[in-house]
């Protein structure tokens, strides 16, 4: 398999007043296409730094990126910005819907920026979305108007609208009840396994690590191993946490 | 082209959305742009309005399109809005004819009229000089062998019931102040004047007693009044055909090829007429016209006053049957038995809101028929004494043809302050010579032995060698005759020259062949004003005349200046406005926009490019601004409607002549409202650029925010 993202020796270190703080310290980490990975660590270990420099929306202090096989340190903020468009798919941990638009135009608004789509084409392409994540009848409704399980359904389709490649997902249920989160891990991994979309999700949860297909665990800004989901489960030791595997 | 509509679509959607949901901001903002806006299309239309109608009045009264005179004249030209007696200092230009070709050549000029502007002050003389005069023809007639004893009776008892009031008058001075008040010889010409021996002595030596009343009681009674009146020399006629909004009110107009005075009818009525009959016709027009009510208004009460307490202007006028008919009548109207006349007409005059249109009535149809309501009459002759340009006084006689005034001006101060007189008068007037003059000059210096001298050597000629200080008049020393042919004139028995002068014509061509001082030119198209200004100096220059030729609007001097002012005041307001408006828009959006840090990062994050916030910025701003703008403009719109409607009352002289009428009608044209939308979507985007920038600097990190 091909790699989708392909991160070496990456340090990203951040600067608080006359102090630097070392964000990330040489990770290296390669993601196959299709993939279904977690990044694991408690707060602070780097995850979200880690998913920034993936999703091009940082730069790292020293190291590559690639994503699709592009080297990304070398392209302009503009380049990068179309790169986010037309590669990846975000998905946040507090939604980040725009509040003022509506759910069928929050879903169709990275295809209005894409404009390679007609109107007929983004309709059709939404409406599909809105039906496999299961919010069809809310499509005229404003995301103040939904549950946070709704909400993430439609960052989620949102996410997924352009076709990206790699869909990057930032501690995705932490704002979610647990059955909830769970519907909402099995959504993203049907959609991994159906539209072979490769995922990368962070998560300071060890009970989602099992829906994983691996698990990279950071720690204090080094990536300490990767490991399959059982395995993580088993080392992190999380009692009565879901099996890889478990829909 | 479709995925770029459908953009814009989404950024329009984003920006409305984001608008009503920070409702308080965009009502506030958009309050200020929508009062921005109307004022700016009400502000626009009324000045645009009142720049239109003061243009049609200034240009069409007396301005015309351009005004043309000497470049080396001291003064600036200004025909209008200038409160001196005589006008500007001007250099003549010579010949007319010369200046009139070369005005002719420049392809946009119509019209040119000849002109002049001076002033002077006219003796109108006085109620008691008039009725002595009348006695005195009588006294003529007698010595004559004529059988006139019963007119001569009616006449003395009308000169002592003049003497009675003078007589009442001096009292009441007496009383009020003191006794000083009065100088003594005063007193003593009043004493002797109402004794019976006076009539005596009139029986016997009528002429001498006629001297003495003439000189002595006539200064006594104060209704004699200078008439301050300026006017303009020109061409009658042409002047006539170029100001096609001049009608002729009273009388006709100057004929051609005579020396004619025609009052402006505004000053006829405020000079000339009689001050108590002028004032009950402005409060009787102040209350029809304008809708006021002497109850509310202080000039009315103002004027009321007045009318009751000054009622000896009327009383001098009456014989003995007249005092006894007005006695008779007054009585009768008011329900009064009071014998005394002066106390019947006061009460008359007392009116209020009640009975005013029934006493303005009634004074015309009963008592104005007895009264000479004007001081000067149609057909009557005036001696004008001006001063010429060398500061010698010389005088014209001019028949008083009729009264003119411009349509839609009657009531305007402005409009109406000029006079007119033919230029050869004028001429005279100012000192310039003729070859009539001329003529009638050479002749009396031969008769009286005189030598020209060089004026620059005059002084030293008649007073010696060390008399060199220049002449005042100096300046015009290269257009004034050698000789100051009006004083000779005066001094030298010109008066008897001069009798009848006002019968006197001069060929018409004389109008073309000599001096002037400007001329009023009217354009075929008035848009190239500017360049034809150009051209005329340029057919000046290559006609050897030193042309200087000025816009209407700077030769009508502060009146011209005045649509500038108001429009400055305008602007300025405007950009105070739209300022404010700017600082309180763009603090806003920077709010909004750092509350929307999340959405803005999110948005970069999903592939937002920066121009597409920036664009999302501007367009909500537009957005505000046009909408509200719209709004204000139609509200603009809207007012300018009703007061098209309605129309704006003029309510004094000055909004008379700016109005160009009683009322303005102010029209909008399309400009008035493209003009407030431009500076709303300027200002609107103007001030949308600092937010758009710190939206730009937003990193897509930002939605990333969580738990690091």
């Amino acid at each position: 398999m091909k790699n989708i993202v392909s991160v070496q020796q990456v340090h990203k270190n951040y600067s608080l007043g006359t102090f630097v703080v070392p964000a990330l310290r040489g990770v290296s980490l390669d993601v196959e296409e299709g993939e279904f990975l977690a990044i694991a660590g408690p707060s602070g270990s780097g995850k979200t730094t880690l998913l920034n420099l993936i999703g091009c929306v940082d730069t790292p202090t020293e190291g590559t990126v690639a994503i699709a096989g592009s080297p990304t340190g070398s392209m302009s903020e503009r380049q990068l910005t179309r790169l986010r468009l037309h590669t990846i798919g975000f998905i946040f941990q507090s939604f980040n819907l725009v509040s003022v638009l509506s759910v069928l135009q929050n879903i169709e608004l990275p295809l209005l920026l894409q404009r390679s789509a007609g109107a007929k084409e983004r309709r059709e392409r939404v409406h599909a979305l809105l039906e496999r994540v299961g919010i069809a009848e809310y499509a005229n409704h404003r995301p103040s108007e939904l549950s946070g399980g709704q909400r993430q359904r439609v960052a989620i389709a949102r996410a997924l609208v352009t076709r990206p490649q790699l869909v990057l997902a930032d501690e995705p249920t932490a704002n979610l009840d647990s059955v909830t989160g769970t519907n909402i891990l099995n959504l993203m991994k049907e959609l991994n396994r159906t539209e072979k979309t490769t995922f990368i999700f962070s998560t300071h949860d060890a009970r989602v690590w099992a829906y994983a297909s691996s698990v990279v665990r950071l720690a204090d800004g080094q990536l300490i191993d990767r490991v399959s989901a059982e395995e993580a489960v088993r080392v992190g030791g999380v009692a009565g946490a879901p099996t890889a595997g478990t829909p | 082209m479709a995925g770029t509509l459908d953009t814009l679509k989404v950024i329009v959607l984003i920006a409305f959305r984001n608008l009503f949901a920070s409702r308080l901001k965009t009502l506030i903002v958009g309050g200020i742009i929508l009062f921005g806006s109307t004022l700016v299309v009400v502000g626009t239309a009324l000045v645009d309005s009142v720049d239109a109608s003061m243009s049609r009045s200034i240009i069409g009264s007396v301005a015309g399109h351009i005004q043309v005179y000497n470049a080396k004249s001291v003064d600036e030209l200004t025909v209008m809005g200038s409160f001196q007696m005589e006008g500007a200092d001007l250099a003549q230009i010579d010949d007319f004819k010369a200046m009139r070709k070369a005005l002719s050549s420049v392809p946009n000029v119509k019209e040119v009229v000849p002109m002049g502007l001076s002033g002077a002050m006219v003796p109108a003389g006085n109620t008691v000089d008039v009725v002595l005069g009348k006695l005195r023809e009588l006294v003529r007639r007698q010595q004559a062998g004529e059988d006139v004893k019963a007119a001569i009776e009616s006449q003395k008892d009308h000169v002592r019931q003049i003497i009675g009031v003078l007589a009442t008058d001096v009292a009441n001075i007496g009383k009020v102040l003191t006794d000083k008040a009065v100088a003594p010889e005063e007193l003593a010409a009043i004493r002797r004047a109402s004794s019976p021996d006076l009539w005596s002595e009139f029986d016997d030596n009528p002429l001498g007693t006629l001297e003495f009343l003439e000189n002595r009681i006539a200064p006594l009674a104060t209704d004699a009044e200078m008439l301050f009146l300026r006017y303009i020399g020109t061409d009658p006629a042409a002047f006539a055909k170029s100001f096609d909004r001049m009608k002729i009110v009273d009388g006709t107009t100057i004929p051609p090829g005579k020396r004619g005075f025609l009052f402006s009818k505004f000053i006829y009525e405020e000079q000339v007429k009689l001050k108590t009959a002028h004032r009950l016709d402005k409060i009787h027009d102040a209350i029809l016209k304008r809708g006021k009510t002497i109850a509310t208004d202080l000039g009315l009460q103002r004027w009321v006053k007045q009318n009751a307490t000054e009622v000896k202007e009327i009383m001098l006028q009456l014989d003995g049957q007249q005092k006894s008919m007005f006695r008779r009548k007054l009585q009768q109207e008011l329900g009064s038995q009071e014998e005394d006349v002066s106390k019947l007409l006061s009460r008359f005059f007392e009116v209020d809101d009640g009975n005013i249109m029934r006493r303005y009535q009634f004074f015309y149809d009963e008592l104005a028929p007895s009264l000479t309501l004007y001081r000067v009459r149609i057909g009557d002759t005036l001696t004008i004494k001006a001063f010429t340009k060398s500061g010698y006084v010389q005088s014209v006689n001019l028949r008083v043809y009729g009264t003119f005034a411009f349509e839609g001006l009657e009531e305007s101060h402005l409009a109406g302050v000029l006079n007119l007189m033919d230029l050869v008068s004028f001429r005279d007037l100012y000192g310039f010579s003729t070859p009539e003059r001329e003529r009638e000059i050479a002749a009396l210096k031969k008769k009286a032995g005189f030598e020209d001298i060089d004026r620059d050597k005059a002084e030293a000629e008649l007073f010696g060698a060390g008399a060199t200080e220049p002449a005042p008049s100096e300046a015009t020393e290269h257009s004034a005759p050698a000789v100051d042919a009006d004083a000779l004139l005066h001094g030298l028995g010109g008066k008897g020259k001069r009798v009848k002068m006002e019968d006197r014509s001069y060929d018409p061509a004389q109008l073309e062949q000599g001096v002037v001082l400007n001329a009023a030119v009217i354009v075929k198209n008035p848009r190239l004003i500017p360049q034809t200004m150009r051209d005329i100096e340029a057919a000046g220059k290559k006609a050897g005349l030193p042309l200087k030729a000025i816009d209407w609007q700077k030769a009508s001097g502060l009146v011209g200046q005045f649509v500038t002012m108001i429009r400055a005041v305008l602007y300025i307001s405007v950009l105070i406005i739209f300022a404010v408006a700017l600082v309180i828009i763009n603090n806003a959006m920077v709010m909004a926009t750092l509350e929307r840090i999340a959405e803005i990062g999110t948005l970069r994050a999903v592939g937002a490019q920066r121009r597409f916030l920036l664009a999302m910025l501007v367009v909500e701003t537009l957005a505000v601004g046009a909408l509200f703008g719209g709004i204000g403009s139609a509200i603009g719109v809207g007012i300018v409607g009703f007061m098209r409607f309605v129309g704006i009352p003029a309510s004094n002289d000055t909004l008379y002549f700016l109005f160009s009428g009683s009322r303005l009608y102010p029209g909008i044209s399309p400009i008035n409202v493209v003009i407030a939308l431009a500076i709303v979507l300027v200002v609107s985007g103007a001030s949308s650029l600092y937010p758009g920038f710190l939206a730009m600097k937003v990193s897509p990190r930002q939605a990333m925010q969580s738990d690091e």
